[in-house]
């Protein structure tokens, strides 16, 4: 089965004042449809720039993005509305993703005129996203404003916004770390039941690896600007293969009293000035580097049960 | 003890009535100790925090109860108590290090200002304190010249702890302060936090909606809703063996990252809103176990838990553990 959506090399290249700002690195993904991708890493990383670049909302600075197997990345203006229309993004701040004007039905019709969806079939179809999201009876809801509903609630709406015009793809941001702890739950298993209902192919990007093992079966970890690593999520965050990866598994709590609280295995801070000239991005924190990581860059090479990982200390597979 | 709060109230003014935000809290906390004041949000533990620092938003006032702290009661008391209370004894870390520090002053400056006017410490001690102090918290004192938009997040944060701590308080209390960091700095930031505990001895307050946070971090948790605390002990007690039903609630809600990937368990529902509170349990509305009892009586705080069913804890922790528990009819 054809990926849903591929990305091969992915650039992106900043320029402010004399500063150029090499946000996105050589990214490739896919994502097939039924399947949940993650990107996780720390603010600054590329992530968000990533899923952007996937749904057209920033222009890559090289690369391609193949879409339902059409080359997409030098389509413009119009020629890019059939593919709006499929690949959807759901905001991350669920309280300023809605027009406060408008009702809920209005803003849940905006999308069906938008990509020319007749009038007749509108309210079928908003009928049909309300009961998805579990806002149901939906006329209790529909002649309601923003601000008369709960952040949770929002959050279904935009979760219903994005799923009216019947995307194959949808990227979520963040997706409820806007939300109360109480309501995240339910919003994390209505994505999860639409996805697998509906075959879409989803992308997530999160900091958060406890809330990605919970929605995606694969994910890329990013540091600064490329992948570091790539896998089944419940085999990286149980044997992670990166130095990154590991320190970023580490630390993250968990809801127990009895765990791990050693020193993470990771030096200094992201904010210390990036390393200039070749050799591996993360040396300098990393515990274990050696000569070879500020002389070359690791490239992302298949490893040990068709995992990949960027890292000198790993053997290749490939023989 | 070194912090009693009894019957504890805040009232906030708003356009549609005054707002119970804190309304009857009893909490303890030992010195030397790091307490979790742990709900959703609107539950009124960042209010309950900023009101026992005296750092309440102008809508809001202290309408009842007691605050002992180092045996000086604090509610009423004069503004010198207060004053000298404030930054010398207790001290506060808010979410944003942004509100803590001025952003046009270099942070030598704001140090001083703390170490010299309120601590009375002369400029050439002042100094070697706040070099001593950045290091505490993992800064280069040679940064200390440097503004805070210099610093990143997690630099900012530390900074803030670094102020907090000048006068070397008894009582930190922070207000989410590791919420907007990311999750190695996350982990820095509590490990900075738990080494000051250990190493000098200070209590702290940590306001969180996490309970991995208060897992990691935490003696001792207190767990807020409604204006109240519901349920309160030893972290390792309350975590492990929840009795109220809302604890319960808490802790199927978050994903772990070393658990299963089984469904999670919302708490349907939305907290009660603290204008003309109802009698009876106020998490009765959203519970799956409530009986006739809980929406006409208000439980009492017995042995750390405040519910009508606190003796049936062990078989309604099995219940609460499946989903069907908590989905709406």
């Amino acid at each position: 089965m054809r990926p849903v959506i591929e990305a091969e090399g992915l650039e992106k290249v900043f320029r402010s004042g004399g500063r150029v700002v090499r946000a996105v690195q050589g990214v490739s993904l896919a994502v097939r449809a039924g399947e949940a991708l993650g990107i996780v890493g720390e603010s600054g990383c590329g992530k968000t720039t990533t899923a952007r670049m996937l749904l057209r909302l920033e222009e890559p600075s090289g690369g391609r993005i193949v879409f339902e197997g059409e080359d997409i990345t030098q389509r413009r203006g119009a020629a890019l509305l059939p593919f709006r229309a499929r690949a959807q993004l759901v905001f991350q701040n669920p309280f300023d993703a809605l027009n406060p004007r408008f009702t809920i039905r209005r803003s849940l019709a905006e999308p069906l005129r938008n990509f020319g969806v007749p009038n007749e079939e509108h309210a079928a179809r908003i009928e049909a996203v309300m009961a998805r999201v579990r806002l149901t009876p939906t006329a209790a809801w529909l002649d309601r404003h923003p601000h008369e509903l709960s952040g949770g609630q929002l959050q279904r709406v935009v979760l219903a916004r994005a799923l009216i015009p019947g995307p194959k793809l949808i990227v979520a941001d963040e997706p409820v770390s806007m939300l109360d702890v109480s309501v995240r739950a339910g919003i994390l298993n209505l994505l999860r039941t639409a996805r697998d209902e509906l075959g879409l192919a989803a992308v997530y990007i999160s900091h958060d690896l406890a809330l990605i093992r919970y929605v995606c079966e694969r994910t890329l970890v990013m540091y600064l600007g490329r992948v570091v690593e790539e896998g089944p999520t419940v085999d990286l965050i149980e044997r992670p293969l990166h130095p990154y990866t590991r320190a970023l598994v580490a630390a993250v709590p968990v809801p127990r009293v009895e765990q791990d609280r050693a020193a993470l295995p990771i030096k200094g801070a992201l904010s210390d000035a990036p390393l200039a000239g070749g050799g591996c991005a993360f040396r300098d924190r990393c515990l274990q580097a050696f000569s070879r990581c500020a002389a070359e860059a690791p490239g992302l090479r298949v490893v040990e049960g068709g995992r990949k990982v960027a890292c000198h200390l790993e053997p290749d597979m490939r023989g | 003890m070194l912090l009693t709060v009894r019957n504890f109230q805040v009232h906030y003014a708003s356009r549609a009535g005054m707002v119970r935000a804190v309304d009857g809290v009893d909490l303890e906390v030992p010195a030397g100790s790091i307490v979790g004041l742990v709900g959703e949000s609107g539950c009124g533990k960042s209010t309950l925090g900023r009101a026992l620092m005296g750092v309440l938003p102008e809508a809001a006032r202290v309408a009842g109860g007691s605050v002992v702290f180092e045996g000086r009661e604090l509610v009423g008391a004069a503004e010198r108590v207060r004053r000298d209370v404030r930054w010398r004894r207790m001290s506060f870390i808010p979410q944003t290090a942004m509100n803590a520090l001025d952003p046009v002053l270099r942070l030598r400056v704001q140090m001083l200002e703390v170490l010299m006017e309120r601590g009375g410490f002369r400029r050439g001690e002042a100094l070697a304190r706040a070099e001593g102090l950045f290091r505490q918290v993992g800064l280069d004192p040679g940064r200390l010249g440097d503004y805070p938009h210099q610093f990143s997040g997690g630099m900012r944060q530390r900074a803030s702890i670094a102020l907090a701590l000048a006068l070397e308080p008894a009582l930190v209390i922070a207000d989410e302060p590791v919420t907007a960091l990311d999750v190695i700095v996350q982990r820095q930031v509590l490990d900075v936090m738990r080494d000051l505990q250990a190493r000098l001895g200070i209590a702290m307050i940590l306001v969180t909606h996490d309970m991995a946070v208060v897992a990691y971090a935490c003696d001792r948790v207190a767990v807020m809703y409604a204006g109240r605390i519901v349920e309160t002990g030893l972290a390792a007690d309350v975590l492990e063996r929840p009795r109220h039903p809302y604890t319960m609630g808490l802790t199927h809600a978050f994903p772990d990252v070393h658990g299963g990937t089984g469904e999670l368990v919302p708490i349907e529902g939305s907290p009660p809103v603290l204008i003309d509170p109802q009698p009876g349990c106020r998490f009765a509305a959203r519970c799956p176990f409530a009986m006739a009892q809980c929406f006409s009586e208000t439980p009492a705080m017995v042995d750390g838990v405040a519910c009508w069913r606190a003796s049936e804890a062990a078989a309604l922790r099995v219940a609460a553990a499946m989903p069907a528990t908590w989905a709406r009819a």
